[in-house]
Protein backbone atom coordinates (compact mmCIF):
# COMPACT_ATOMS: atom_id res chain seq x y z
CA UNK A 1 0.00 0.00 0.00
CA UNK A 2 1.19 3.23 -0.80
CA UNK A 3 1.23 6.20 1.63
CA UNK A 4 -1.37 8.55 0.97
CA UNK A 5 0.66 11.98 -0.21
CA UNK A 6 -2.14 13.71 1.64
CA UNK A 7 0.53 13.32 4.68
CA UNK A 8 2.91 15.05 3.02
CA UNK A 9 1.12 18.14 2.24
CA UNK A 10 -0.22 17.76 6.14
CA UNK A 11 2.56 18.59 7.31
CA UNK A 12 3.23 22.32 6.27
CA UNK A 13 3.49 24.58 8.40
CA UNK A 14 -0.26 25.93 8.37
CA UNK A 15 -0.99 29.69 8.88
CA UNK A 16 -1.87 30.80 12.08
CA UNK A 17 -5.28 31.06 13.30
CA UNK A 18 -5.37 34.94 13.70
CA UNK A 19 -3.78 34.87 9.58
CA UNK A 20 -6.45 33.00 8.86
CA UNK A 21 -9.04 34.91 10.69
CA UNK A 22 -7.90 37.88 9.31
CA UNK A 23 -7.63 36.71 5.10
CA UNK A 24 -11.67 35.59 6.29
CA UNK A 25 -12.94 38.60 7.45
CA UNK A 26 -11.59 39.74 3.83
CA UNK A 27 -7.86 41.25 4.80
CA UNK A 28 -6.24 40.83 1.16
CA UNK A 29 -2.81 41.13 2.25
CA UNK A 30 -3.67 38.23 4.78
CA UNK A 31 -5.12 36.07 2.11
CA UNK A 32 -2.34 37.21 -0.40
CA UNK A 33 0.28 35.26 2.27
CA UNK A 34 -1.51 32.08 2.15
CA UNK A 35 -1.96 31.88 -2.15
CA UNK A 36 2.33 32.87 -1.47
CA UNK A 37 2.78 29.70 0.19
CA UNK A 38 0.52 27.60 -1.17
CA UNK A 39 0.64 28.23 -4.83
CA UNK A 40 3.11 25.43 -5.62
CA UNK A 41 1.15 22.79 -3.89
CA UNK A 42 -2.16 24.06 -5.81
CA UNK A 43 -0.85 24.21 -8.66
CA UNK A 44 0.81 20.68 -8.68
CA UNK A 45 -2.55 19.23 -7.72
CA UNK A 46 -4.32 20.79 -10.96
CA UNK A 47 -0.86 20.42 -13.25
CA UNK A 48 -1.35 16.64 -12.32
CA UNK A 49 -4.88 15.88 -12.81
CA UNK A 50 -5.43 18.35 -16.24
CA UNK A 51 -1.86 17.52 -17.72
CA UNK A 52 -1.32 20.79 -19.16
CA UNK A 53 -0.52 24.17 -17.85
CA UNK A 54 -3.31 26.33 -19.19
CA UNK A 55 -5.98 24.02 -17.56
CA UNK A 56 -4.06 23.95 -14.86
CA UNK A 57 -3.79 27.32 -13.90
CA UNK A 58 -7.23 28.41 -14.42
CA UNK A 59 -8.15 25.14 -11.92
CA UNK A 60 -5.53 26.23 -9.13
CA UNK A 61 -6.78 30.11 -9.35
CA UNK A 62 -10.59 28.69 -9.23
CA UNK A 63 -9.53 26.52 -6.46
CA UNK A 64 -7.66 30.01 -4.24
CA UNK A 65 -11.28 31.51 -5.14
CA UNK A 66 -13.24 28.67 -3.28
CA UNK A 67 -10.74 29.01 -0.68
CA UNK A 68 -11.47 32.62 -0.15
CA UNK A 69 -15.34 32.23 -0.56
CA UNK A 70 -14.93 28.74 2.53
CA UNK A 71 -12.50 30.39 4.51
CA UNK A 72 -15.53 31.65 6.69
CA UNK A 73 -15.91 27.73 7.11
CA UNK A 74 -12.76 26.63 7.96
CA UNK A 75 -13.34 25.17 11.39
CA UNK A 76 -9.87 23.17 11.79
CA UNK A 77 -10.97 19.78 11.56
CA UNK A 78 -8.42 18.89 9.35
CA UNK A 79 -5.09 20.97 8.64
CA UNK A 80 -5.20 23.92 6.39
CA UNK A 81 -3.02 22.10 3.82
CA UNK A 82 -5.23 19.34 3.69
CA UNK A 83 -8.44 21.04 3.52
CA UNK A 84 -6.92 23.51 0.87
CA UNK A 85 -5.23 20.36 -0.97
CA UNK A 86 -8.98 18.96 -1.16
CA UNK A 87 -10.29 21.77 -2.60
CA UNK A 88 -7.41 22.05 -5.04
CA UNK A 89 -8.36 18.53 -6.28
CA UNK A 90 -11.83 18.99 -6.42
CA UNK A 91 -11.59 22.34 -8.05
CA UNK A 92 -9.50 20.21 -10.69
CA UNK A 93 -11.40 17.26 -11.47
CA UNK A 94 -14.59 19.74 -11.86
CA UNK A 95 -12.67 21.82 -14.31
CA UNK A 96 -11.45 18.34 -16.05
CA UNK A 97 -15.34 17.47 -15.97
CA UNK A 98 -16.39 20.81 -17.93
CA UNK A 99 -13.70 21.89 -20.26
CA UNK A 100 -12.65 19.34 -23.05
CA UNK A 101 -9.91 20.78 -24.31
CA UNK A 102 -7.59 19.67 -27.06
CA UNK A 103 -4.32 18.19 -25.39
CA UNK A 104 -1.26 20.67 -25.52
CA UNK A 105 2.25 19.44 -26.36
CA UNK A 106 3.86 17.70 -23.75
CA UNK A 107 6.19 19.59 -21.41
CA UNK A 108 7.59 19.41 -18.19
CA UNK A 109 7.21 21.99 -15.34
CA UNK A 110 9.38 23.62 -13.47
CA UNK A 111 9.86 22.89 -10.18
CA UNK A 112 10.43 24.57 -7.21
CA UNK A 113 14.40 24.25 -6.06
CA UNK A 114 17.34 22.26 -5.36
CA UNK A 115 18.18 18.57 -7.31
CA UNK A 116 15.43 16.74 -8.61
CA UNK A 117 15.57 12.75 -7.29
CA UNK A 118 15.28 10.05 -9.45
CA UNK A 119 11.63 8.98 -9.06
CA UNK A 120 12.65 5.13 -9.99
CA UNK A 121 14.78 2.93 -11.96
CA UNK A 122 15.50 5.04 -15.20
CA UNK A 123 12.89 6.84 -14.30
CA UNK A 124 13.08 10.43 -14.20
CA UNK A 125 10.18 13.78 -13.81
CA UNK A 126 10.54 14.13 -17.70
CA UNK A 127 9.79 10.45 -18.21
CA UNK A 128 7.02 10.54 -15.70
CA UNK A 129 5.19 13.43 -17.43
CA UNK A 130 5.59 12.09 -20.92
CA UNK A 131 4.31 8.95 -19.55
CA UNK A 132 1.54 10.66 -17.76
CA UNK A 133 0.51 13.26 -21.28
CA UNK A 134 0.24 10.37 -22.93
CA UNK A 135 -2.48 8.24 -20.93
CA UNK A 136 -5.72 8.64 -22.19
CA UNK A 137 -7.93 11.13 -20.94
CA UNK A 138 -10.24 8.59 -18.91
CA UNK A 139 -7.42 7.08 -17.32
CA UNK A 140 -5.48 10.42 -16.14
CA UNK A 141 -7.65 11.55 -13.56
CA UNK A 142 -8.31 7.90 -11.50
CA UNK A 143 -5.20 7.30 -11.61
CA UNK A 144 -3.26 10.10 -10.34
CA UNK A 145 -5.69 10.64 -7.85
CA UNK A 146 -5.37 6.84 -6.63
CA UNK A 147 -1.47 6.65 -7.15
CA UNK A 148 -0.09 10.00 -7.07
CA UNK A 149 -1.90 10.93 -4.61
CA UNK A 150 -3.02 7.84 -2.81
CA UNK A 151 -6.52 8.64 -2.37
CA UNK A 152 -8.85 5.82 -1.64
CA UNK A 153 -11.12 4.45 -3.95
CA UNK A 154 -14.13 5.42 -2.57
CA UNK A 155 -13.16 8.88 -2.78
CA UNK A 156 -12.08 9.20 -6.41
CA UNK A 157 -15.98 7.53 -6.47
CA UNK A 158 -17.42 10.39 -5.08
CA UNK A 159 -14.74 13.05 -6.99
CA UNK A 160 -15.09 11.70 -10.44
CA UNK A 161 -19.08 10.65 -10.19
CA UNK A 162 -18.28 7.25 -11.84
CA UNK A 163 -18.78 3.44 -10.23
CA UNK A 164 -16.47 2.09 -8.47
CA UNK A 165 -16.10 -0.59 -10.66
CA UNK A 166 -15.17 1.97 -13.73
CA UNK A 167 -12.58 3.31 -11.35
CA UNK A 168 -10.52 0.51 -10.61
CA UNK A 169 -10.99 -0.78 -14.21
CA UNK A 170 -9.60 2.66 -15.48
CA UNK A 171 -6.68 2.70 -12.44
CA UNK A 172 -5.55 -0.98 -13.79
CA UNK A 173 -5.45 0.14 -17.21
CA UNK A 174 -3.58 3.35 -16.44
CA UNK A 175 -1.06 1.52 -14.36
CA UNK A 176 -0.81 -1.19 -17.04
CA UNK A 177 -0.29 1.43 -19.76
CA UNK A 178 2.38 3.33 -17.59
CA UNK A 179 4.38 0.26 -16.94
CA UNK A 180 4.62 -0.26 -20.71
CA UNK A 181 5.65 3.45 -21.31
CA UNK A 182 8.10 3.67 -18.20
CA UNK A 183 9.68 0.32 -19.09
CA UNK A 184 10.45 1.22 -23.01
CA UNK A 185 11.39 5.11 -21.58
CA UNK A 186 13.67 3.35 -18.76
CA UNK A 187 16.10 1.93 -21.13
CA UNK A 188 16.91 5.77 -22.31
CA UNK A 189 16.16 7.78 -19.37
CA UNK A 190 14.96 11.65 -20.03
CA UNK A 191 16.76 14.58 -18.87
CA UNK A 192 15.27 15.56 -15.84
CA UNK A 193 14.54 19.10 -15.40
CA UNK A 194 16.48 21.31 -12.88
CA UNK A 195 15.48 22.97 -9.48
CA UNK A 196 13.37 20.42 -7.99
CA UNK A 197 12.19 20.11 -4.33
CA UNK A 198 10.63 17.47 -2.59
CA UNK A 199 7.63 18.35 0.22
CA UNK A 200 10.30 16.84 2.76
CA UNK A 201 12.86 19.02 2.34
CA UNK A 202 10.73 22.46 2.64
CA UNK B 1 -4.48 -21.78 -12.56
CA UNK B 2 -2.15 -20.24 -14.78
CA UNK B 3 -0.32 -17.26 -14.82
CA UNK B 4 -3.06 -15.51 -16.59
CA UNK B 5 -5.41 -15.88 -13.54
CA UNK B 6 -2.76 -14.03 -11.11
CA UNK B 7 -1.50 -11.37 -13.23
CA UNK B 8 -5.24 -10.36 -13.46
CA UNK B 9 -4.65 -9.73 -9.68
CA UNK B 10 -2.01 -8.59 -9.43
CA UNK B 11 -3.63 -4.79 -9.00
CA UNK B 12 -6.21 -5.92 -6.30
CA UNK B 13 -3.39 -7.18 -4.29
CA UNK B 14 -1.19 -4.12 -4.81
CA UNK B 15 -4.32 -1.78 -3.36
CA UNK B 16 -5.27 -4.60 -0.75
CA UNK B 17 -8.56 -5.78 -1.81
CA UNK B 18 -7.73 -9.68 -1.62
CA UNK B 19 -9.13 -11.64 0.94
CA UNK B 20 -6.49 -13.59 3.35
CA UNK B 21 -6.89 -16.86 1.06
CA UNK B 22 -6.44 -15.14 -2.06
CA UNK B 23 -3.34 -13.72 -0.79
CA UNK B 24 -1.86 -16.41 0.52
CA UNK B 25 -2.40 -18.59 -2.86
CA UNK B 26 -0.98 -15.05 -4.60
CA UNK B 27 2.19 -15.10 -2.38
CA UNK B 28 2.60 -19.19 -3.29
CA UNK B 29 2.78 -18.43 -6.96
CA UNK B 30 4.52 -15.57 -6.91
CA UNK B 31 7.34 -18.11 -4.84
CA UNK B 32 7.94 -19.97 -8.01
CA UNK B 33 6.98 -18.01 -10.73
CA UNK B 34 9.71 -15.34 -11.55
CA UNK B 35 7.40 -13.73 -14.50
CA UNK B 36 4.86 -13.04 -12.18
CA UNK B 37 6.90 -11.94 -9.13
CA UNK B 38 8.74 -9.74 -11.99
CA UNK B 39 5.31 -8.07 -13.15
CA UNK B 40 4.12 -7.39 -9.65
CA UNK B 41 7.54 -6.03 -9.30
CA UNK B 42 7.22 -3.55 -11.85
CA UNK B 43 3.51 -2.53 -10.95
CA UNK B 44 5.21 -1.76 -7.48
CA UNK B 45 7.94 0.60 -9.14
CA UNK B 46 5.42 2.16 -11.41
CA UNK B 47 3.38 2.96 -8.41
CA UNK B 48 6.12 4.53 -6.47
CA UNK B 49 7.49 6.41 -8.76
CA UNK B 50 3.94 8.21 -9.25
CA UNK B 51 4.19 8.68 -5.60
CA UNK B 52 7.61 9.93 -5.75
CA UNK B 53 6.26 12.45 -8.27
CA UNK B 54 3.57 13.57 -6.46
CA UNK B 55 5.60 14.28 -3.66
CA UNK B 56 7.34 17.19 -5.73
CA UNK B 57 6.34 20.60 -5.78
CA UNK B 58 6.13 22.65 -9.02
CA UNK B 59 6.76 26.31 -9.25
CA UNK B 60 3.80 27.94 -10.07
CA UNK B 61 3.47 30.25 -13.54
CA UNK B 62 5.25 33.67 -13.06
CA UNK B 63 2.98 36.24 -11.52
CA UNK B 64 0.08 33.77 -10.82
CA UNK B 65 -0.42 34.91 -7.12
CA UNK B 66 -0.96 38.34 -8.37
CA UNK B 67 -3.44 36.76 -10.77
CA UNK B 68 -5.13 34.90 -8.33
CA UNK B 69 -5.22 38.41 -6.31
CA UNK B 70 -6.55 40.38 -9.06
CA UNK B 71 -9.65 37.53 -9.62
CA UNK B 72 -9.86 37.85 -5.19
CA UNK B 73 -10.59 41.56 -5.08
CA UNK B 74 -13.51 40.98 -7.51
CA UNK B 75 -14.75 38.53 -4.84
CA UNK B 76 -17.41 40.05 -2.23
CA UNK B 77 -15.67 39.70 1.03
CA UNK B 78 -16.01 36.33 2.91
CA UNK B 79 -19.41 35.93 4.68
CA UNK B 80 -21.25 38.81 2.79
CA UNK B 81 -24.40 38.47 1.14
CA UNK B 82 -23.62 37.11 -2.01
CA UNK B 83 -24.79 37.79 -5.28
CA UNK B 84 -27.50 35.92 -6.97
CA UNK B 85 -25.06 34.27 -9.84
CA UNK B 86 -22.77 32.81 -6.95
CA UNK B 87 -25.33 31.71 -5.02
CA UNK B 88 -26.78 29.57 -7.80
CA UNK B 89 -23.15 28.24 -9.03
CA UNK B 90 -23.03 27.55 -5.22
CA UNK B 91 -25.93 25.65 -5.24
CA UNK B 92 -25.43 23.76 -8.36
CA UNK B 93 -21.73 22.86 -6.94
CA UNK B 94 -23.56 21.58 -3.56
CA UNK B 95 -26.07 20.06 -5.42
CA UNK B 96 -23.21 18.07 -7.72
CA UNK B 97 -20.84 17.48 -4.51
CA UNK B 98 -24.28 15.96 -2.85
CA UNK B 99 -26.19 14.21 -5.20
CA UNK B 100 -23.08 13.05 -7.89
CA UNK B 101 -24.40 11.13 -11.39
CA UNK B 102 -26.63 8.79 -12.34
CA UNK B 103 -23.89 5.92 -14.23
CA UNK B 104 -25.06 5.38 -17.70
CA UNK B 105 -24.35 2.36 -20.43
CA UNK B 106 -20.54 2.80 -21.58
CA UNK B 107 -18.82 4.06 -18.14
CA UNK B 108 -20.81 7.42 -18.89
CA UNK B 109 -22.47 9.21 -16.22
CA UNK B 110 -24.80 12.34 -16.20
CA UNK B 111 -24.86 14.57 -13.09
CA UNK B 112 -27.88 14.80 -11.17
CA UNK B 113 -28.23 18.25 -11.26
CA UNK B 114 -28.72 18.58 -15.14
CA UNK B 115 -31.53 15.67 -14.51
CA UNK B 116 -33.37 17.79 -11.56
CA UNK B 117 -32.97 20.64 -13.99
CA UNK B 118 -34.27 18.82 -17.38
CA UNK B 119 -37.28 17.95 -14.83
CA UNK B 120 -38.05 21.42 -14.00
CA UNK B 121 -37.68 22.62 -16.95
CA UNK B 122 -39.97 19.81 -18.39
CA UNK B 123 -42.32 20.69 -15.36
CA UNK B 124 -43.00 24.21 -16.43
CA UNK B 125 -43.32 23.70 -20.28
CA UNK B 126 -46.48 21.01 -19.36
CA UNK B 127 -47.43 23.57 -16.65
CA UNK B 128 -47.78 26.36 -19.01
CA UNK B 129 -49.01 24.24 -22.07
CA UNK B 130 -51.96 22.60 -19.69
CA UNK B 131 -52.83 26.50 -18.39
CA UNK B 132 -52.60 27.44 -22.05
CA UNK B 133 -55.04 24.67 -22.61
CA UNK B 134 -57.25 25.49 -20.06
CA UNK B 135 -57.77 28.87 -20.99
CA UNK B 136 -58.54 28.36 -24.57
CA UNK B 137 -60.67 25.59 -23.74
CA UNK B 138 -62.67 27.99 -21.50
CA UNK B 139 -63.09 30.73 -24.40
CA UNK B 140 -64.55 27.88 -26.71
CA UNK B 141 -67.00 26.98 -24.31
CA UNK B 142 -69.99 28.23 -24.82
CA UNK B 143 -71.85 30.29 -22.26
Amino acid sequence: MTTSNLHKWASLPDPSLAELGRAAEGDAQAFKLIVERYQGMVYSVAYNVLGNHTDAEDAAQEAFLRCYRKLPQFRGEATFSTWLFRLALTASVDYKRREKRQPEPVETPEMVAADVPQLGEGIDAATIVAALHDLPEDYRVPTVLRDVYGLPYQEIVEATGRPLGTVKVMVHRGRASLRLKLRAEGAEPGQGPAGARTRSDA
Amino acid sequence: MDCSYFRERINEYVDGDMGYMEVAELQAHLSFCPDCAAELAQVGEVRGALAAWGRLELAAPPGFADRVMAAVELEPAPGSPKPFGQVVDETLEYLDERLGSIPLPGGRTVPVKNVLGWALATAAVIIGFERRHDRRSRELTPL
